[in-house]
């Protein structure tokens, strides 16, 4: 199924629940070497590794944190897909051993699948501070699995899981599962019985029994019912034993089970001293959550943001693009005005532009939000805007994916997956177009700040914001289902870890690398192409009714709007060229209001080509047409009721 | 038996009954909401937002929309 993990050397799976610091150790142990890769049939991906450790070679590969083994978003659903159709050579189940009662769920959970198996227990350093004791050799004999005591952040016992890793895949010692209570075991083993030989069995028979108790109401009934009408009758008579004797669904009932039995374990295993514990995070946790403070808080962080974009990325760019006249004149010198001049032109344009976004303002900002994430601020974040998000429609989850689109929207809208809804997937990928990435907050400060005022760009700003939140709440009134809701864990805060910030940054800003630099590059060229050919006043006139006639602009500015479709900053430079005047003769040729409305047009009007493409494949087909022709109904209704204010 | 979306703050609540659709009961089971569970609610946000809840049995902290917190009912431990 999955071509990309070199089958001859043994596959070993990172799986563990989120927030347990399981991307830490497999940085640790994969360097920078990982790769990440697609997944076949999702778009979710997942990292993995070739490394080389004493003369052995193995794949290693990190999957998305997970609660259970029953899906309930994307991620979870790539983890499943991984762990059932591959079949790992071994599990690295990696555990926060500060919750670990709880975490024990998800272990016993894998246990059933009865592959060789590592227990990481990571986070030692934080348990030992809670007051637990974690007697490790007792919890390996009960579970039957090796257990590593671990510190990841400080780099302990790396070396020690990777030794238990081989012993394990030396002598293919695989744990067995732990029974339930007598009646639920029998009615699993009344399922077993039935299973007909033809239907393909996930591990073994218990735990594809078990699933299959656990799928009611998902999407697998259906199927059954279709193929083996006669297993689906058995197993909904099953279903209704275990609800009538427990008085609970059937799969809480097995819940139930794996619950009760990792408390038990748990008490076994671990002694809590009972104190006081309000630490110093504790007391940090008080303030940043504060009902006053908090939101102070957070709109300083909110500051520090925009601060990034408009006073860090903007003179940073100009640096950049500075060296980039030069080699426009060595290449007209070099070329003359013959065709390889465009051709060459538009790439170093294309290369020199994403360069242009990357370093000043996205690459910040990934960083900044990945420290924010690593030190547990984000989740806090989400909790507090949770109130303004319902109101617009959404819930507290949305505030990540919509703050990275200040950045770039194509992450942004890779960060939907964490979105379990689709309701809110949708909704939040239609509305991030519409948040100014930094290519459209550099036209807003070229045009805006520089020729009408700081304040006009701010209130652009606020405004934009405002179209947001009213966009949120007229498209969330066509989904008849209301937002699930938020359920959103909030872990403990800790001190942030360089490398883990580095990686998250680096994984953000491969979606922008390896998927919108291509095609702006690609755009680039084309766009070299068409003045060569000078199609540019065959587009004029194509689009004159719309730029001239309902606009109200010069008729030569209508082939900056296809600029904007391929790369929305060049559409400042292109405006300029098309008028024939150089940046600070700008206002001699058009009007105040020309100007406003301009920059509302082509801020607003179509998505870039890169959104569209990563809307295409992350959402689908028809979203990413709805997004389309949202923003061209928007871009139009917004610029002619500023004509009509502005009195053209 | 109330509504968590009601129930008092700083208090010790066991869970009774967890109400709702099948996606967001198998969701709260994954995250440690069980059946006799003992929760506190820890701090609430202004504006009728949503709310942060402790659960003292498996040591987690979970932020939970009203709609949600209105589908799980809880009794005052006392």
């Amino acid at each position: 199924m999955n071509n990309q993990t070199d089958k001859n050397h043994p596959d070993i799976v990172f799986i563990g629940q989120p927030n347990a610091g399981k991307s830490t150790i497999f940085n640790a142990l994969a360097g920078t070497k990982a790769e990440t890769s697609n997944f076949p049939g999702t778009t979710v991906t997942h990292t993995h590794s070739h490394v080389n450790i004493f003369g052995r070679e193995l794949n290693i590969i990190d999957l998305p944190g997970s609660y259970s083994l029953n899906p309930s978003d994307d991620g979870e659903k790539v983890a499943l897909t991984h762990l059932f159709g591959e079949k790992p050579d071994v599990i690295v189940n990696v555990i926060d051993a500060s919750t670990l009662g709880r975490s024990m769920e998800l272990t016993l959970e894998l246990i059933e699948l009865e592959y060789p198996m590592v227990i990481a227990l990571n986070m030692m350093d934080l348990a030992e501070k809670k007051g637990m004791t974690i007697r490790t050799e007792h919890l390996e004999k009960v579970l039957g699995v090796p257990v590593i005591p671990m510190t990841a952040v400080r780099g302990r016992g790396a070396k020690e899981l990777l030794d238990a890793c081989c012993d394990v895949l030396d002598q293919k010692k695989a744990p067995s599962f732990h029974p339930w209570s007598r009646d639920v075991e029998e009615k699993i083993e009344e399922l077993m019985e039935a299973l007909p030989p033809e239907l393909p069995v996930v591990a073994n028979k218990r735990f594809t029994a078990i699933k299959m108790i656990e799928a009611e109401n998902l999407f697998f009934d259906v199927m059954l019912s279709e193929l083996h009408p006669g297993l689906k009758e058995k197993l909904d008579n099953i279903r209704r034993d275990l609800k009538d004797r427990h008085d609970s669904e059937a799969y809480e009932v097995v819940a139930a089970e794996r619950h009760h039995l990792a408390l038990k374990y748990f008490e076994d295993c671990c002694t809590v001293k009972h104190g006081p514990q309000t630490g110093l995070l504790d007391r940090i946790d008080d303030v940043i959550m504060h009902p006053f403070l908090g939101y102070v808080i957070l709109a300083a962080v909110f500051f520090l943001f925009f601060f990034i974009i408009f006073k860090v990325g903007n003179p940073l760019e100009e640096l950049l693009l500075g060296p980039v006249a030069g080699v426009r004149s060595f290449l007209s010198a070099q070329f003359g005005t013959g065709i390889l001049f465009y051709l060459f032109d538009g790439l170093t344009q294309g290369i020199v532009g994403g360069v242009a976004i990357v370093l000043p303002y996205l690459l910040p900002l990934l960083f900044l939000m990945s420290f924010l994430d690593d030190i547990g601020y984000l989740a806090r974040a989400g909790f507090m805007m949770d109130t303004f998000m319902h109101r617009i429609g959404l819930h507290g989850k949305s505030v990540s994916p919509l703050m990275l689109g200040f950045g770039c929207n194509v992450p942004a809208i890779v960060s939907t997956r964490m979105l379990e809804s689709r309701r809110d997937k949708v909704i939040t990928a239609l509305l991030i177009p519409f948040i100014p990435c930094s290519a459209r907050t550099t036209i807003i400060l070229a045009l805006v700040a520089f020729y009408l005022g700081p304040l006009w760009a701010f209130g652009f700003y606020v405004g934009n914001l405002f179209l947001v939140a009213l966009l949120s709440r007229i498209i969330s009134f066509f989904f008849k289902s209301p937002s699930p809701g938020m359920i959103l864990e909030i872990p403990s805060l800790k001190l942030p870890s360089l490398k883990n910030m580095l990686a998250k940054s680096y994984y953000q800003l491969k979606s922008f690398i390896r998927f919108a630099w291509p095609i702006l590059i690609a755009g680039s060229v084309l766009l070299g192409l068409l003045q060569y050919f000078e199609l540019d006043r065959v587009v004029n006139t194509l689009l004159s009714p719309l730029v001239e006639h309902a606009l109200g602009l010069p008729k030569d500015l209508g082939v900056t709007l296809v600029f904007g479709f391929l790369r929305k900053e060049l559409s400042l430079v292109m405006m300029l060229q098309a008028l024939g005047v150089e940046y600070h003769g700008l206002m001699m040729v058009i009007t105040r209001s020309q100007l406003v409305i301009f920059t509302i047009f082509i801020s607003f009007f179509i998505p870039c080509i890169s959104t569209v493409a990563i809307l295409w494949k992350e959402i689908g087909r028809k979203i990413a047409l709805l997004s389309v022709g949202l923003n061209i109904v928007v871009a139009v209704i917004l610029s002619l009721i500023a004509r009509f204010f502005l009195g053209l | 038996m109330i509504p968590l979306s009601n129930a008092p703050a700083d208090t010790p609540l066991k869970i009774v009954e967890i109400e709702g659709g099948h996606g967001v009961r198998r969701r709260l089971l994954s995250l440690g909401f069980h059946k006799n569970h003992v929760i506190e609610i820890d701090k609430r946000s202004i504006l009728k937002g949503p709310i942060l809840i402790k659960n003292r049995t498996s040591d987690m902290t979970v932020a939970l929309g009203r709609g949600i917190a209105g589908k799980i009912l809880v009794e005052v431990v006392e």
